[in-house]
């Protein structure tokens, strides 16, 4: 049923109807914000991502032939302007107050000063990690580990054999615990 | 033990990722009740997961997306009027009455038309281009500053000393 | 002869049609803005306000809460709900090429908050706040589409 509702969407959405968009957007935003959010780790940036990839959508469509489950083609556009907006943002220096002025502490009564700021130094963390590793291994870490999908889907949705992408889980997350030692306990070879 | 291990770890990965056969499921299962190392490798795989993933699920969490619909709703929408004119183009076919050259006078009148009719018909509103840019304000409930920033086109209206407003439910 | 009156009524009806929608209505955006101390990000949608404003005040924090594009017809109030009981009526009173007056009232249920009337030309943006709301404060920001 879910599969006839999703056909019948896309074929709207095709042909121009917002309303369709719509109901598309309400069943895959969440979803496109973890991944978004996963690659940039900055709330506004993975917003305007969000808006990005749902424009894009609308757009390209109609290129959209059902070879491939849906949400591998949306999870791609999510990916390439994800990528494609972490290249735009390294190459224009950042002028907003939020490069300066250092860490600012929230209003959690929950959490205390000490307590915020170990958290907002290990996200720092995970972030120049993740900085650090090339767009392929940061996609395959994201999708695997943020979104759960399996394989196959990564595959479908990187474009690339299982191999690859098993190759590229591994040296990302080899790379990802070696630039987090300290933080990432255990570890070791057989 | 040793071999057993080798051949183990390199299917850690794919078992962290429920990725392995049934068979090849069991064969870790028992490995790991006897293994430390790799006990320590699979627990290094969850924490890393974890770091990864928690942020990310606090943030969607605690995201309400404001008002990135309306944002997508207002570029789509431009992009729908331009196929719905040409929809509307393609259908209208005048092309047989643009053969003919009845028209001509039929514009050039309605031209006419228009140029001494529209004026009477639509009077703009009469503004005095002395008026500022803020004609009046006024609040009962709060203190009230106007500021003009100079060299800028813009207008400030602030509103003082007021109750703090009630927050909606979230 | 008949044929030619035809045409001449359509493209009167059109043109009339088209001459008034463009002198009839104004395009005019609103944005919602949360301003505040809490945390230091700006939305990237806000860097323009952070420009016009950030040598004003000394907020650390611009949040979008919302951002409405309005067709203001004469004389016709456009009404948007900002929180639960609070509201911003706005009403174009006057129109002259590229300038448009418009009557802005910000009021709760059974209470005024504001009351002005303001001019909007090319490029101008008409900021109004200082109600405070979460912690931080609540901006309106106006602009027209000419």
């Amino acid at each position: 049923m879910k599969d006839l509702n999703e056909t019948d969407l896309i074929l709207r959405c095709q042909r121009g109807d917002q309303d369709a968009l719509k109901e598309i957007y309400d069943q895959y935003h969440e979803k496109v914000y973890r991944i978004a959010y996963g690659v940039v780790r900055h709330r506004e940036d993975a917003l305007e991502i969000v808006q990005d990839v749902f424009i894009k959508l609308f757009r390209t469509i109609s290129s959209f032939r059902g070879k491939s489950r849906f949400y591998t083609f949306l999870y791609r556009i999510t990916m390439n302007t994800a990528i494609d907006y972490v290249r735009k943002v390294k190459k224009i220096p950042k002028t907003i107050v939020e490069e300066e002025g250092g860490l600012q502490l929230s209003e959690e009564p929950e959490r205390g000063p000490d307590r915020i700021l170990l958290h907002k130094e290990l996200e720092e963390k995970v972030k120049g990690a993740m900085e650090k590793l090339p767009a392929d291994q940061r996609m395959a870490i994201v999708f695997r580990e943020i979104e759960g999908l399996s394989y196959q889907e990564m595959a479908e949705t990187m474009g690339c054999s299982i191999g690859t992408v098993m190759s590229r889980l591994h040296y990302g997350r080899k790379k990802m615990q070696e630039l987090l030692k300290g933080y990432v306990k255990g570890g070791g070879e057989g | 033990m040793r071999n057993s291990c080798s051949s183990v770890s390199k299917l850690l990965e794919r078992y962290f990722d429920q990725e392995v056969t049934g068979e090849e499921s069991s064969l870790i299962n028992e490995h790991l009740t006897g293994c430390i190392s790799c006990r320590e490798t699979l627990r290094s795989l969850v924490e890393l997961r974890d770091l990864v993933k928690a942020p990310v699920e606090e943030a969607a969490r605690e995201e309400d997306f404001p008002w990135v619909w309306q944002k997508i709703e207002r570029e789509t929408r431009l992009q729908e009027k331009a196929s719905w004119w040409e929809t509307l183009r393609s259908s209208v076919n005048l092309s047989h009455l643009l053969r003919k050259k009845v028209w001509v006078p039929a514009a050039a009148l309605a031209a006419i038309l228009i140029f001494f009719t529209v004026p009477l018909l639509f009077k703009e509103t009469p503004l005095s281009p002395d008026r500022s840019i803020v004609e009046y304000v006024e609040s009962p409930t709060y203190n009230v500053m106007v500021y003009h920033p100079e060299k800028t086109d813009t207008t400030v209206i602030w509103l003082f000393d007021g109750p703090e407003m009630e927050s909606p439910a979230s | 002869m008949r044929r030619s009156l035809f045409l001449l009524l359509f493209f009167f009806i059109v043109s009339l049609f088209s001459v008034s929608v463009v002198h009839a209505q104004v395009q005019t955006r609103l944005r919602v803005i949360q301003a505040s101390n809490i945390g230091s990000n700006v939305d990237p949608s806000l860097r323009d306000v952070y420009k016009k404003l950030g040598s004003l005040f000394s907020f650390t924090s611009y949040r979008l809460l919302s951002d409405q594009d309005l067709a203001l017809h004469l004389n016709q109030p456009s009404t948007v709900q900002v929180h639960q009981e609070v509201f911003i009526e706005i009403t174009l009173v006057g129109q002259q090429k590229e300038i448009a007056e418009l009557r802005v009232k910000v009021y709760r249920k059974g209470s005024d908050i504001l009351n002005t009337q303001v001019r909007l030309s090319p490029g101008r943006t008409v900021f109004i706040g200082g109600t405070r709301h979460r912690g931080g404060v609540v901006i309106y920001a106006l602009s027209a589409q000419f």
